[in-house]
């Protein structure tokens, strides 16, 4: 087994998310960890960040949700602003649904794994290790990336002054615009941008910003976990989920 | 051309920029640093892997099971490692359990015994001669490890210890059968070191068993 090679693309990356991370933690972001199929590993991210290795380290928010029905359960716990991050192969159903439902719940999304890739877009930052091989997983490889991702994130805090959310944050090949059907489609004649929703019930959609009336007639039926394409208070298309 | 208007917008925009490349640059270095303790990691215990995966191979096919533990971000490093014997993506499936896994156990101990106490209580339960304990840990002397190895040394156990820095008591301990140390004083690279020597013995167990 190989060492992993971390090349220029993928430190720009882990460089993005990193000040991404960091200023939504100052921001008041809790950090949830998922990773079905080596839960350990959302463990170690959660602890990593709760009870830093470095004595004087800022605790962070971070907490691993493990244990059945995990969409039902990072719906349950996170909030707009917060973020997710998930260590799974680009095919783990759970973390795909989440992924492409993490925009409706205002969440940023991060996703660690190897392999292969996830679609372009398929979340807000990718951090990925090319090898097919399916023990990476247990070699360190992934224990590397969030360490590294922790260590960045904390010099970010050291630049108080970047901190602020006003700047964007461009990753070298992933983020949500890149994929067309997370892109958020905008309105011809009124420039108004779609939005994603998830149903809660009868008219009611969960969005980034809460939960909204939205007009389900050119869509329905609808029943709750549907997402939506909403524009001006309309669902204008379903979304499917992975 | 806003820059003639609001110089100091472009600055802050520089300095994300240069605080990219940094962090860029910074990720990199770490990388190969840990690439690098890694692979002499490997060297310098190419030896002891094959000892303890003997040994280990040996006890599992005459019914033994494997228990790891550690404390933190080393207990789910044996976390992953028990996984890796009881559920391998390829090879044969082995018996072995984290003993941090049940809040249950955990808490029940810690608050009936002390916490020095919840390892150690879990193998006079569960351990047998046959059996295999590994403990992970950066230091090499928490109580709650050293407690368990005596305890495991005691009952017959085949003892396996990860420690970082000089190897802290695990590598001084009659109670330890082989110590894996890696030479290095920070405790994220140890941590990433002790992940692929802990795939290695499993490697090797693999083959032993084959």
């Amino acid at each position: 087994m190989s060492t992993p090679v971390l090349d220029q693309d993928l430190s720009s990356d882990l460089a993005a998310a990193s000040l991404v991370l960091a200023r939504l933690f100052s921001a008041g972001a809790t950090l949830w960890c998922i990773a079905p199929a080596w839960e350990p590993h959302a463990q170690h991210v959660a602890v990593e960040f709760v009870h830093p290795v470095i004595v004087g380290k800022k605790a962070l928010p971070a907490v691993a949700l493990t244990g059945p029905d995990l969409v039902a359960t990072v719906r349950m716990s996170a909030r707009p602003g917060d973020v997710v991050l998930a260590v799974a192969a680009a095919d783990q159903p759970d973390v795909c649904s989440v992924m492409r439902r993490a925009p409706a719940w205002g969440a940023t999304t991060l996703w660690i794994g190897s392999g292969p890739r996830p679609g372009a877009g398929a979340a807000d930052h990718v951090l990925w290790l090319g090898d097919p091989d399916p023990r990476l997983p247990a070699t360190g490889g992934f224990v590397l990336l969030y360490h590294l991702l922790w260590e960045l994130t904390h010099v970010c805090f050291e630049h108080p002054g970047l901190l602020a959310p006003e700047t964007p944050v461009a990753c070298t090949t992933e983020g949500s615009l890149a994929d067309p059907s997370m892109e958020p489609a905008v309105c011809i004649t009124c420039s108004d941008e779609g939005r994603l929703g998830e149903v809660v019930g009868p008219g009611r959609a969960r969005t980034a910003t809460g939960i909204e009336d939205v007009a389900t007639v050119l869509v329905d039926p609808v029943v709750p976990g549907d997402l939506l394409l909403i524009h001006a208070g309309m669902a204008i298309t379903k979304v499917e989920v992975p | 051309m806003t820059g003639f208007l609001y110089p100091f917008l472009e600055a802050e925009e520089r300095d994300q920029e240069s605080l990219l490349r940094d962090l860029a640059a910074s990720a990199r270095a770490k990388a190969a640093e840990s690439a690098a303790l890694r692979e002499a990691t490997l060297a310098a215990n190419a030896e002891l892997v094959e000892t303890a995966a003997a040994e280990m191979a040996r006890r599992f096919t005459a019914g033994g099971r494997l228990f790891t533990f550690g404390n933190g971000g080393s207990s789910t490093d044996a976390a992953t490692l028990a996984g890796l014997f009881a559920h391998p993506p390829l090879g044969a499936p082995l018996p072995a359990w984290s003993l941090a896994a049940d809040q249950a156990i955990l808490t029940a101990l810690g608050n009936d015994v002390g916490f020095e106490l919840v390892f150690a209580r879990q193998l006079i339960a569960r351990g047998d001669a046959r059996d295999v304990a590994v403990a992970m840990s950066t230091s090499g002397s928490s109580k709650d490890l050293t407690a368990a190895f005596r305890e495991a040394r005691k009952r017959g156990m085949y003892t396996v210890g990860f420690a970082g820095y000089d190897g802290g008591e695990f590598a001084a301990s009659p109670d330890v059968d082989v110590c894996f140390v890696v030479r290095s004083q920070s405790v994220h690279r140890i941590q990433e070191a002790q992940a692929l020597l802990g795939y290695a013995v499993w490697e090797k167990v693999q083959e032993g068993i084959a």
